[in-house]
């Protein structure tokens, strides 16, 4: 099917099979990278995008629901937002691979709740894993965005 | 500009792409122990290459420490094990081909237990003993006609005269679960070959073992093979020797195309998961406290290869009497073949499994005797200059120091009730080399060595040591990932030596006028006696426990975890941290979750909802730790220390309630039913 969807603030008319989620096509259509695969079952947050504004699992989104849709990746953020910047001030990761899905998670609670506690924090980003276990200064990153 | 991490632009060895490659998937047997009979591949299409145990004939069999492997089997020995595989244009097509690929099967008995599989006459696995791997560093003590294939011993006084003078003897026999690395980013490698030579780009801690590995296997030199081995979506000890490299380069040398390989999720709990353990402890104690003998029995569960099982095992047991003075000392450590997926290395490397056992014991002891766990430790800890158990003087010993922080950090003077210490004493590979070459490019300094990048930092750790010995800014400082074809050998990046092993070259390469720098550390043990250097550089360390216990549920409730680490010198501040919150928070999940569970010699929970791995909700609301730091000291390498004592410091707080678990992980029903029995 042809996929009308806009990504990162540009239109975009791709190629993409009805049976496949809105991960593979983004990796492989646009080559946005930073949507990664880990668990393939929405547990690990990895694969995170904001699907008009909302996080949601892009593993578990059929291509053909994003149609008519926005769908943001953390490299449509650019790279001086404020929430990346935090990450990136607090060393909050250490491979790296679950950060996208972090920041972009982040990036939602932010906007909803911008008064926040460390209790918030943890209980609205558990559904992201980082194997790693760089919880504490991730935690650290998204309190310091949300005073910045 | 923010880090690349936070952009999206880092790289991993998943997206590492080459013009033409075909994707590659496994065809893997349905059977924990069966004869391949038949092959048959008529029903995949035309535009799939099939590669088939007759395609593999040519190639040896291989293993880095024995060479019991091979690329398919044609007799698999674990549910999982490759028996075919396909290539194809797309992902999707590769998937689709799988299911054609008919296999017929002659089923043969099987066992999943290791202290079950160490009997006589329990089913073989391998018949003969095989060869030692390119990566084996110590001599092999296989025991014909068993599924033993590694026996390492300590021979240390004597033991029995030992026990005949103790006032308290505890003996008790303590399990371990198996657990999955759950690094985030899978296995993944593109193999191409260029006439003869095979270039692999792949995420590996272990490019120059890799190398060698496939030289064997391939029966080409090494020289001929190039290994890159890209940044990894973590590890942990899942990415080292050869795991999906020898089939990706078997498809790409049938198709002549260069193929990928990643791995799906649910195939990482049949390509490596952590040695299963069943480890009994017995100690004895005169009524003072002061420990007299020690004995020890492991057998580590290393699944149907031996992969690094032979140095899990030897290091499970030479790390077992742990650091304590005591005259008279018995190890007897096995490392067994069972037909379950295989098991290797794992963050805390078999010192995990026996650290849990005689942490545990320690405090059953304390109890019988009437005295303070920490009072116990202390009474017995060893001192600078003391002698271990393998003959070896420890030197830069700080566990008094260790245990002292970490007991008050938990406030254990002001009562126990409800919490737990423990001690981990861990070695650093031995014997090992480490070199780096010091290139300019410009004004730029080009660091040439084999340190591998999981997340652990350590691109980060070495360019900070190269800009202070140098004495430029560290953005001059450029660090190429590792390329077997550019950078001097090293052993590999495992056992948390690189930090440590590597900025010792580093220096010795800024002092050269040719810019190259070489260290070794020498040593190695007797397996029959453990007499000798088990290793050149420990890694001390505490952990402290304060923990709740659900009276009608079981679940325990980690409220304070603190770790006290001995880190010399410290490279890489915010490395350090975050390795030892890493370290804490997956010594969590070993303490009360993570558990690969088996039926029938088949992963049940491979998938990371039923197998959960810690999230946010599980760091514990008080979560502290403390570097202990020494200008001019030694670096110490701190990838995994702060993680073997937290299991056993769980577990001893959970006893401080009353509730004796011997078994890993604290899951709640094994905690309720424990509370059943409580004393």
């Amino acid at each position: 099917m042809k996929l009308r969807v806009r990504i990162n603030g540009a239109d975009h008319e791709l190629e993409a099979r009805t049976d496949e989620s809105i991960l593979d096509v983004v990796r492989r259509e646009l080559g946005l990278l930073s949507v990664r695969e880990t668990c393939g079952i929405g547990v690990c947050g990895a694969c995170t995008v904001l699907l008009d504004g909302e996080p949601v699992s892009g593993c578990l989104l059929l291509a053909p629901l994003a149609d008519g849709r926005e769908i943001t990746t953390v490299e449509g953020l650019g790279g001086d937002d404020p929430v990346q910047q935090a990450f990136s001030d607090a060393h909050a990761f250490q491979c790296g691979y679950c950060t996208p899905g972090m920041i972009l998670t982040a990036k939602r609670l932010l906007e909803e709740t911008p008064q926040l506690t460390e209790d918030d924090v943890r209980a609205a980003m558990s559904g992201n894993l980082c194997r790693c276990g760089s919880y504490v200064k991730i935690v650290e990153a998204v309190l310091q965005a949300a005073n910045a | 500009m923010s880090d690349p991490r936070a952009t999206g632009s880092a790289r991993y060895a998943e997206d590492f792409e080459l013009p033409g490659m075909l994707h590659a998937r496994i065809v893997r047997s349905l059977f924990p122990h069966a004869r391949v009979v038949r092959v048959d591949a008529s029903a995949v299409p035309e535009s799939c290459i099939v590669l088939t145990p007759d395609d593999v004939r040519d190639l040896s069999p291989y293993g880095c420490q024995i060479e019991d492997q091979n690329v398919l089997a044609e007799r698999a020995r674990h549910v999982g094990d490759p028996v075919a595989a396909v290539a194809a244009p797309t992902p999707e097509q590769a998937e689709e081909a799988v299911p054609l690929v008919e296999i017929d099967y002659e089923q043969l008995p099987a066992v999943f237990d290791a202290v079950e599989a160490a009997q006589p006459g329990a089913p073989l696995l391998h018949e003969t003993a095989a060869a030692g791997g390119a990566a084996a560093y110590f001599a092999m003590r296989p025991q014909p006609g068993t599924n033993i294939c590694h026996r390492f011993r300590i021979r240390h006084g004597d033991v029995d005269a030992g026990f005949a003078e103790a006032d308290a003897i505890v003996e008790r026999m303590y399990r371990i679960a198996g657990a999955q690395h759950a690094h985030m980013e899978p296995h993944a490698c593109v193999a191409h070959w260029d006439g003869n030579r095979l270039e692999l780009w792949t995420g590996t801690q272990t490019p120059f073992s890799m190398r060698d590995d496939l030289a064997t296997i391939f029966g080409i030199p090494p020289e001929a093979i190039r290994i890159v081995s890209l940044p990894m979506g973590g590890s942990f000890g899942a990415k080292t020797f050869v795991r999906t490299e020898a089939i990706a380069a078997a498809l790409a040398r049938k198709a002549q195309r260069p193929v990928k390989l990643v791995l799906p999720r649910s195939e990482e709990w049949q390509t490596l998961n952590r040695h299963p353990a069943t480890v009994t402890v017995k100690l004895g104690a005169r009524a003072d406290g002061t420990l007299v003998a020690s004995q020890t029995t492991c057998y580590a569960d290393t699944g149907a290869y031996a992969d690094c099982g032979p140095g899990v095992a030897q290091k499970m047991g030479f790390a077992a009497p742990g650091p304590y003075r005591i005259p008279n000392v018995r190890v007897d450590a096995y490392c067994v073949y069972t037909n379950l997926a295989p098991n290797g290395a794992f963050r805390g490397y078999g010192q995990m499994q026996s650290t849990w056992a005689r942490e545990r014991a320690l405090d059953t002891l304390a109890e019988q005797l009437g005295l303070d766990p920490v009072e116990l430790r202390l009474r017995n800890i060893v001192r600078d200059g003391d002698v271990y158990c393998t003959g070896e003087t420890l030197h830069d010993v700080r566990f008094a120091e260790c245990l002292e922080a970490a007991a008050a950090a938990v406030r254990w003077s002001e009562g126990r009730r409800g919490k737990g210490i423990a001690l981990v004493m861990k070695g650093m590979q031995t014997p090992s080399r480490a070199a780096i070459a010091i290139e300019r490019d410009g004004d730029d300094y080009v660091l040439r060595c084999a340190t591998t990048e999981m997340g652990q930092g350590a691109k980060r750790a070495l360019s900070l040591e190269a800009a202070r010995l140098l004495g430029v800014d560290v953005a001059r400082i450029r660090f190429p990932d590792p390329d077997t074809s550019l950078v001097p050998y090293d052993t590999r990046t495992t056992s948390s030596r690189s930090t440590y092993m590597m900025s010792r070259a580093l220096a010795e390469a800024v002092r050269d006028p040719r810019g190259y720098g070489e260290i070794r550390n020498e040593g190695g043990l007797d397996p029959d006696t453990g007499q000798g250097i088990a290793s050149t550089h420990w890694h001390q360390g505490a952990a402290a426990a304060d923990v709740e216990v659900d009276e009608e549920t079981g679940k325990v409730t980690v409220t304070h975890l603190h770790t006290t680490t001995y880190a010399g010198r410290v490279v890489n501040r915010l490395g350090a941290e975050l390795q030892t919150e890493g370290s804490m928070i997956m010594g969590l999940g070993t303490a009360l979750f993570e558990e690969v569970a088996f039926e029938d010699g088949q992963v049940i929970n491979a998938n990371l909802s039923d197998y959960a791995t810690p999230s946010f909700a599980d760091v514990p609301t008080r979560f502290t730790y403390e570097l202990i730091e020494e200008d001019g000291a030694d670096v110490h390498g701190l990838g995994e220390t702060a993680l073997p004592p937290v299991p056993p410091a769980v577990g001893n707080a959970v006893a401080s309630l009353g509730i004796e678990v011997d078994e890993l992980p604290l899951k709640p029903e094994t905690v309720l039913a424990a509370m059943k029995v409580r004393v």
